[in-house]
């Protein structure tokens, strides 16, 4: 398999798993051979446990989902005591997603992993989180916050640092120039967007919380106009995400700019499809006499 | 063990009005399968929903399993249209099981299309020999396919009075505990949400030992989503597949619930 360049690191794969949707890595062992994923970014840790949101937290639409789980973990002490274990055992990259409220919450967080002595490779920061208050969110709409909060975190760890951006703003262009001015490596794009549902026979809200993140193949072009303009606001990489189901959506993102991807909703239905998709892209590559995927990277073409 | 696995549709039948069982040969998932486990089934390769429909298995035997399902949107449709031989993409076996049954009267009810992990489990009981009585309940007697026979424990309820028991399955529960003591009885129950509460509910209130198999829309089935909650009566000790303690996953912690464990069937 080709190998990808990012940053310092190489990635076996350019096909990582998006936060949330993969849980620690170790639920899909029976079926999957998970150290043949790119890269597996864990399920957002916070400072203190959270329990998450009252039921119902999903609903399905039209190719897609909304969901608003609420960042329901055990906490960052519980995490490095449980998870971290087996996460270090792992032969593929970890990324660790963290979650937060305010600065210090992140950065505490932040500093307890960094000294919890794991394997993993780096961190991706969850300023996008639409489901709950304590998501981030309001840094991640703010381009000076983001570049602050960016910059007390780059402070504290040498790893990779990678700031997760929302689409539910006026301008991911502004919010990425602040994540890169405050010293992240690089960004994914995107979060899940707000959506809504209503169950017309008993007229009630579909998800608990009224809105949720709308995620799934539904949201891809949108994922992938926002990797665009990233990619022209920024010279950091970046990690596309947002609705990629086959082959032909990877590329697509490379082609708009991103270095890297990951799947999310689509490990649900199958959790072997990253795997899949790097053979997939492996025999593209072939085909069209590529040495790396990564020769494509912001190679489309306008009109 | 949790197996991906491609199952050959054997059969398909239609075992009352717009019911239908079909067998899947499914040779890893048939042979660790314990009756209450569920499978989730992607309907279709070229189904462009994000969720696999979980269902419950209803028999297994040598490297067979069969569900029972009612056709009520796309996803059922597609099922009742596999041809014989077409291959199934299945996850399973998945969640908890029926327990506790040994050297009890086990007690099982089911309604709509909940009946297929009770007759799983009515078919377990029969090959160990366990005394059991079966209930089902139905708004008419086209949903039903067993014969109502009381004196064999076998008891059919139907809303409208057309089959058996006029009215719903607490009638005949409340014959089945006649002259029992309830210290050696156990109710295994599984069906539509008001059915289930009911049973819940009487069943704490009669100081009943009580299992229900809760149903729900699940994203993956096997812990990773997080969005099959079930809020819990009391706060549990964290458990390694609900992350905090308010809140349990239908895939992993359940699908089956001690009545007394849960604040409500209604998720």
């Amino acid at each position: 398999m080709s190998s990808v360049k990012f940053g310092k690191l190489d990635f076996a794969s350019p096909i990582l798993v998006a936060s949330g949707t993969y849980g620690y890595g170790h639920e899909t062992k029976s079926m999957v051979d998970v150290n043949g994923i790119g890269g597996i970014i864990t399920k957002s840790v916070t400072l203190h446990p959270r329990e998450g949101n009252p039921p119902p937290r999903i609903a399905e639409t039209s190719s897609g989902m909304l969901n608003s789980i609420g960042l329901a973990n055990v906490g960052v002490n519980e995490y490095c005591k449980s998870k971290l274990p087996y996460l270090n055992e792992l032969n593929t990259k970890v990324i660790i997603n963290i979650a937060g409220t305010a600065v210090d919450d992140y950065v505490e967080t932040l500093k307890i992993l960094e000294s919890a002595g794991g394997n993993h490779v780096g961190y991706e920061v969850n300023i996008s989180c639409p489901n709950v208050k304590e998501g981030g969110m309001s840094f991640g709409v703010s381009a000076k916050m983001t570049e602050s909060l960016t910059s007390e975190l780059r402070k504290c760890t040498s790893k990779l640092l990678i700031m997760k951006l929302s689409p539910n703003v006026t301008s991911i262009e502004d919010i990425a120039v602040g994540a890169e001015n405050g010293g992240a490596d690089a960004l994914s794009a995107i979060n899940t967007l707000v959506g809504m549902g209503i169950d017309i026979k008993t007229r009630k809200m579909k998800i608990n919380t009224t809105f949720g993140g709308l995620s799934g193949p539904a949201i891809k072009p949108i994922a992938l106009a926002n990797v665009h303009k990233v990619f022209r606001a920024v010279k950091i990489p970046i990690i596309g995400l947002g609705g990629i189901s086959c082959v032909e959506d990877i590329i697509e993102f490379i082609l708009a700019g991103a270095d890297l991807v990951q799947i999310g909703t689509l490990n649900y239905r199958e959790p072997g499809i990253s795997i899949r998709l790097a053979e997939e892209l492996d025999l593209y590559c072939r085909d069209n006499n590529l040495t790396s995927i990564s020769d494509l990277k912001g190679l489309a073409e306008y009109r | 063990m949790i197996f991906n696995e491609l199952a050959i549709v054997e059969s398909t039948e239609e075992i009352a009005s717009n019911t239908f069982q079909t067998f899947l040969k499914s040779p890893k998932i048939a042979a660790s399968i314990k009756p209450g486990q569920f499978i989730n089934i992607l309907p279709s390769e070229y189904w462009d929903k994000m969720m696999r429909r979980p269902m419950s298995v209803a028999s297994q035997k040598d490297e067979v399993i069969s569900i029972i399902y009612k056709v009520v949107g796309e996803g059922t449709e597609l099922m009742q249209n596999w041809s014989l031989g077409d291959s199934v993409d299945l996850i399973g076996p998945l969640g908890n099981f029926w327990d506790g049954y040994a050297d009890k009267l086990s007690i099982l009810i089911g309604g709509g299309v909940g009946i297929a992990p009770i007759l799983n489990l009515h078919n377990h009981l029969d090959e160990l020999g366990e005394e059991k009585v079966l209930i089902m309940g139905a708004r008419n007697s086209s949903e039903h396919f067993i014969d109502h026979n009381p004196e064999n424990g076998v008891y059919m309820t139907t809303d409208d009075g057309s089959l058996g028991i006029h009215g719903n399955v607490l009638e005949p529960l409340k014959i089945a505990l006649e002259n029992i003591d309830i210290q050696n009885v156990k109710v295994f129950a599984c069906g539509p949400p008001a059915m289930m509460e009911a049973v819940r509910q009487y069943s704490i209130s009669e100081g009943i030992e009580c299992d229900l198999a809760l149903e729900t829309l699940m994203a993956c089935g096997f812990g990773i989503c997080q969005g099959c909650t079930v809020e819990f009566e009391k706060k549990q000790k964290t458990t390694e597949h609900s992350y905090r303690n308010r809140f349990g996953l239908v895939c992993m912690d359940g699908p089956i619930f001690e009545s007394k464990e849960i604040k409500s069937c209604h998720l």
